[in-house]
């Protein structure tokens, strides 16, 4: 019974498709072999007469069973002596499993012919082709970094290796036959996309800022925006990539998994603007990238979350599992072709000037597709960023398995009622809504409310001239 | 050897029946007569008195050329190869240096039996001191061993039993091969396929087969040195297929083979298309029955089944 898997210990025969004294090719196949996660057809690893059928079609045995005998061609009269001993020997058939892992090939082991040979043992040793049936997304390093430098979708090559893998010529074949067609992306692109987890995602494409325009944009970096892809001819199909369709499974799974409510608040940004003003030029001189909204914001969230706590949760079966701390992910726009959610470990604990530059890290690193597995891990709530166009609200997909997600629009100037006891007033302000999208699992609408009215609160009367 | 003797007066010759009976290869007939019983001896049968005598020749200023009749007999020679003559430039700080070959019968495929059959270039690359040839044509036979005999330091030198029969153009004028240099005997666009010795031809014969009745195009690299190790030609004939498989006579644990799909896997990892192969001697004993023998060395079959496997 051939290895099927890493964790797989056990196999069911389904069928045999020879009978005992039938001849069998090499790689042939002889048997289909069942488990609870595949059914694979196992081929003969010899030629000769199937000599013994050992375990019947329904049987369960376990991994390295014999399952038969295949007598080999022109050895049959050593191969009597086996039959004169009936079964093998456990014993040896060990030893002949063994003697398979020092063997030079795969001829039988010529310290000890048998005359013929079992149909058993590791996959590795005997049937190489077995363990790769069940895995043809299996790709080699060549392909992999040339997938990567040349930002292919590998689902879009066609495969005639083995079990239809791809190789390297069918990638250079590719690259050939595409010519001279623009790459995708014009920006650095996450060389290791192929092999990212499932990058988090939200669901409007935050977009970097194409300008810092005054008071016009929440934006977490202050890089240009990536060029957007060139645009695909009317009338032709464009194929998802492996982030597109991720990103896809994502959002469906989250929009059937949570009840989404969205409420949206209005807050004045004037104290923000006054600090971001004032250290302008030296923050820019000092850390060598602009002070944007988005810091003060996550900063505001993260106090606000201390004290409405099961937004900072996951639903678990029948309860809420709190989280110790407020691991924020920020949504980064891959110019176009993805959208990844790296994460920021403890935000809480940082101050603004902290916030800020663990934003400028992370995206940076996004861009440069230089995350790591562990920036994506331990989400508890997540800041979207749409503001760079100047939209007025989006309500966004919950980060699952998070409960809520927070987006951050234009930010306006707009004439804004200053009531003050001596009368009202109106004054000219730079105004943006903040919206979050909870689940309704996890609380109620008054609870969110409560929390956007703590963090608007917060963003306008934190004394900010201090927290920088 | 008599290309080098003639050009060199300090070049000796000594082993084994080397000399009246002209070597049991009759690899070295007709040097007793050229150049006399004072050049080219014969010894008694004591391995380890043959190289005693050749580093302590080496020492005093001679280039002496000693022969071990069957590369398996290193074994009881060990000492005086692996513990004083690799190590006697290093711990001398460079003062005695031995300029010194030693040739050796060496492989399988001769119906000799377990003890007079084995390939022990892995023994020998696996001791840091020592250089370590196994040519596998006529002509780098001749150019190599002059090479080793020109060389500063000990070098040994395997000769593939099965291969002295082998017939080849050989250049009739001075001729020498530098060490280290791997030699790429086709190339193709699927597959790097590298070999020593008895290996290559039956790689070149797979290489042609797979060709003509699979499509398969092969590169052959003769490895010629494993020490020095060509890694700049054999690297590079790699990386642009892709796939490699050693065809190497050593048993299958530490053959000269692991040490290639070891540098591989570090340097070339992402130029890879599919695992690396090796196709060894199965790890026993080689047996003494011609059948068996046949079975358990790599031939051009087993060559073309791993190919086929890993490209197709």
């Amino acid at each position: 019974m051939p290895q099927l898997g890493e964790t797989v210990t056990e196999g069911t025969i389904a069928a045999w498709h020879k009978q005992v004294g039938d001849r069998v090719a090499a790689d042939e196949i002889l048997l289909d072999v069942e488990t609870d996660k595949v059914s694979m057809e196992i081929p003969a690893p010899r030629a000769g007469r199937l000599a013994k059928i050992l375990v019947d079609t329904g049987q369960t045995v376990g991994v390295g069973t014999v399952l038969a005998v295949i007598e080999v061609e022109g050895e049959a009269a050593a191969g009597k002596r086996e039959d004169r001993g009936g079964t093998p020997l456990p014993q040896e058939t060990e030893d002949r499993e063994r003697s398979s892992l020092l063997q030079g090939t795969d001829a039988p082991a010529a310290a000890a012919p048998q005359g013929v040979q079992a149909v058993a043992s590791p996959a590795r040793t005997s049937n190489p082709s077995a363990l790769e049936r069940s895995d043809i997304q299996r790709l080699s390093p060549a392909v992999r970094r040339l997938v990567a430098e040349h930002q292919l979708d590998v689902q879009a090559i066609a495969g005639t290796g083995r079990n239809g893998r791809v190789t390297r010529r069918n990638v250079v074949d590719y690259l050939g036959t595409r010519g001279g067609e623009p790459e995708l992306a014009v920006e650095p692109a996450p060389t290791t996309a192929a092999a990212m987890p499932p990058p988090r995602a939200t669901p409007a494409a935050p977009v970097e800022p194409q300008a810092l325009r005054e008071g016009a944009s929440a934006a977490a970096s202050p890089r240009p925006a990536a060029a957007p892809s060139p645009a695909p001819a009317p009338g032709t199909t464009v194929p998802f990539n492996r982030i597109r369709r991720l990103t896809a499974e994502h959002m469906v799974k989250s929009k059937a998994t949570s009840p989404h409510v969205l409420q949206a608040v209005e807050v004045d940004f004037s104290g923000v603007d006054r600090v971001r003003k004032a250290v302008r030029e030296s923050w820019r001189a000092q850390h060598g990238y602009s002070l944007t909204y988005l810091p003060f914001i996550a900063h505001a969230v993260c106090a606000a979350l201390r004290e409405f706590p099961k937004l900072n949760s996951t639903v678990k079966d029948d309860a809420l599992l709190l989280h110790a701390h407020v691991n924020l992910a920020i949504a980064v726009d891959l110019g176009g072709d993805g959208l990844v959610a790296p994460v920021i470990k403890r935000a809480e604990s940082l101050s603004v000037t902290q916030v800020a530059g663990a934003i400028q890290d992370v995206a940076g690193r996004a861009r440069a597709g230089k995350l790591k597995p562990d920036d994506f891990a331990g989400g508890t709530y997540t800041l979207s960023n749409s503001g760079t166009f100047g939209t007025l609200i989006t309500a966004p997909i919950i980060n699952q398995p998070q409960v809520a997600i927070l987006s951050t629009d234009g930010v306006r100037k707009k004439p804004v009622v200053v009531e003050h006891p001596d009368g009202d007033s109106i004054a000219i302000r730079p105004v943006g809504i903040l919206a979050q999208s909870f689940d309704h699992r996890a609380v109620d609408g008054a609870y969110s409310a409560a929390f956007l009215d703590r963090t608007r609160k917060l963003l306008e009367q934190t004394d900010w001239f201090r927290e920088i | 050897m008599a290309q080098e003797m003639r050009r060199d007066r300090n070049v000796v010759f000594l082993g084994e029946d080397v000399a009246r009976a002209g070597g049991v290869f009759k690899a070295t007939v007709g040097l007793l007569e050229e150049f006399g019983p004072q050049r080219v001896r014969d010894t008694p049968i004591s391995e380890q008195a043959i190289l005693g005598a050749a580093m302590g020749a080496a020492m005093t200023g001679l280039k002496p050329v000693a022969e071990i009749m069957f590369s398996d007999f290193f074994a009881v020679c060990w000492d005086i190869v692996a513990n004083e003559i690799a190590k006697t430039r290093y711990m001398t700080d460079g003062q005695v240096s031995l300029p010194l070959v030693i040739r050796s019968g060496n492989g399988g495929g001769s119906r000799f039996g377990a003890q007079h059959s084995q390939s022990v270039e892995n023994w020998a690359m696996a001791v840091p001191g020592l250089k370590v040839v196994a040519p596998s044509t006529p002509a780098d036979v001749k150019g190599m061993l002059a090479a080793s005999i020109r060389d500063p330091d000990p070098v040994l030198f395997f000769e593939q039993k099965s291969l002295y029969a082998t017939k080849g153009e050989v250049p009739d004028d001075e001729h020498v091969v530098e060490l280290g240099k791997a030699n790429v005997l086709r190339t193709g666009s699927d597959v790097t396929i590298v070999a020593l010795a008895l290996m290559v031809p039956r790689a070149l014969q797979a290489a042609e087969e797979l060709q003509a009745q699979h499509g398969i195009s092969a590169t052959v690299v003769d490895v010629r040195s494993l020490v020095p190790l060509d890694t700049q030609t054999i690297l590079g004939e790699i990386e642009k297929t892709g796939r490699l498989v050693t065809v190497e006579e050593n048993p299958r644990l530490c053959g000269w083979g692991a040490e290639i799909a070891s540098i591989v896997a570090e340097e070339l990892f992402w130029s890879l298309d599919g695992p690396i192969v090796r196709v060894t001697t199965p790890h026993v004993p080689l047996a003494a029955a011609n059948s068996l023998e046949d079975a358990q060395l790599p031939n051009t079959e087993k060559i073309v089944a791993a190919v086929r496997r890993l490209v197709d």
